[in-house]
């Protein structure tokens, strides 16, 4: 089935083109998600929600980009939200903390430890992702994309919908502000 | 110093490279249908206005407005009364308090 088709397909509601949408399409959706929220359950449950968005609002897609192209926009949409939800939740838990009994469960971020990555390099990429998940969002979307999906700065720019210099820029800062951050860390 | 730290960091930098993209679980595709079916969609949770977060938000603004109204109140109160006991110094300074009469004033004593 070829791009044009499966858009046809999705439109007129065909469960074979969801279907095959989200076999082609899962791991490259679950990947992006993974890099970004750096938790195998929330990655599944934005991947999730990805599709789901997808089904309702294929109509109001244009064609103008390639479906992967939307698919990894939703995709670091949906994570970023993610994790701002949960930010915002770990803020009112710490005024419950303050004002309850203590018995509050206490929602800190583990080490991520991405299953793609060789065994000798575990160590350094939990750093890595660390130091990435304090970088400023499109910063982390940029890094991201061009890290774990090996997409271009063009391709990126498409995504992120701007120029490849601006991600060109964006790369340059993340960088920079990769190497602050591990800096500090690896006194 | 400065390059052996420099080295560490670019080790660190480099070691997504030839990262290999994870895999989606087993049956993803079996658990998002059942999810759709039992109409749990995308972002699926309480109304924005029923999170706490917000309604501790609309309290106190609701609390700020009483305490508004209430210090207005009380202050145009006290311009009132500030008002008041200024007219009754006037009236005091030129005799106005009492009933005075206009037969009163001609009357010779």
């Amino acid at each position: 089935m070829n791009e044009k088709e499966l858009i046809q397909g999705l439109q007129k509601g065909d469960e074979s083109a969801f279907k095959y949408l989200v076999e082609t399409y899962q791991h490259m959706v679950y990947n992006t998600a993974l890099g970004i929220v750096q938790n195998a359950t929330d990655a599944e449950d934005v991947a999730q929600e990805v599709f789901i968005q997808v089904y309702r609002s294929i109509h109001s897609f244009k064609g103008e980009s390639k479906l992967s192209t939307w698919l990894y926009r939703i995709a670091t949409t949906r994570s970023l939200d993610l994790l701002r939800s949960k930010k915002s939740k770990k803020r009112f838990g710490f005024m419950q903390r303050l004002f309850g009994d203590g018995t509050e469960p206490v929602f800190e971020i583990p080490d991520f430890n991405h299953p793609g990555v060789a065994l000798e390099n575990k160590e350094k990429a939990a750093l890595l992702f660390k130091a990435i998940s304090q970088l400023p969002d499109n910063q982390k979307k940029a890094f991201t994309l061009h890290k774990l999906e090996d997409l271009s700065y063009h391709e990126i720019s498409e995504v992120l919908q701007t120029t490849t210099p601006a991600v060109e820029s964006l790369m340059h800062r993340a960088k920079q502000n990769l190497r602050k951050i591990l800096e500090k860390q690896v006194k | 110093m400065n390059t052996e730290k420099n080295k560490v960091t670019d080790d660190i930098l480099e070691s997504l490279n030839g990262i290999k993209r994870a895999s989606a679980p087993d049956f993803f595709y079996t658990r998002l249908k059942a999810r759709m079916e039992k109409g749990m969609g995308a972002g699926n949770s309480s109304p924005y206005l029923l999170r706490p977060a917000y309604a501790f938000i609309t309290i106190v603004v609701v609390l700020l407005l009483n305490a508004a109204i209430l210090f207005k109140n009380n202050s145009s109160n006290d311009i009132e009364s500030t008002e008041k006991e200024t007219l009754q110094s006037i009236a005091a300074e030129y005799n106005l308090n009492d009933n005075i009469s206009i037969y009163d004033l001609t009357q010779d004593n």
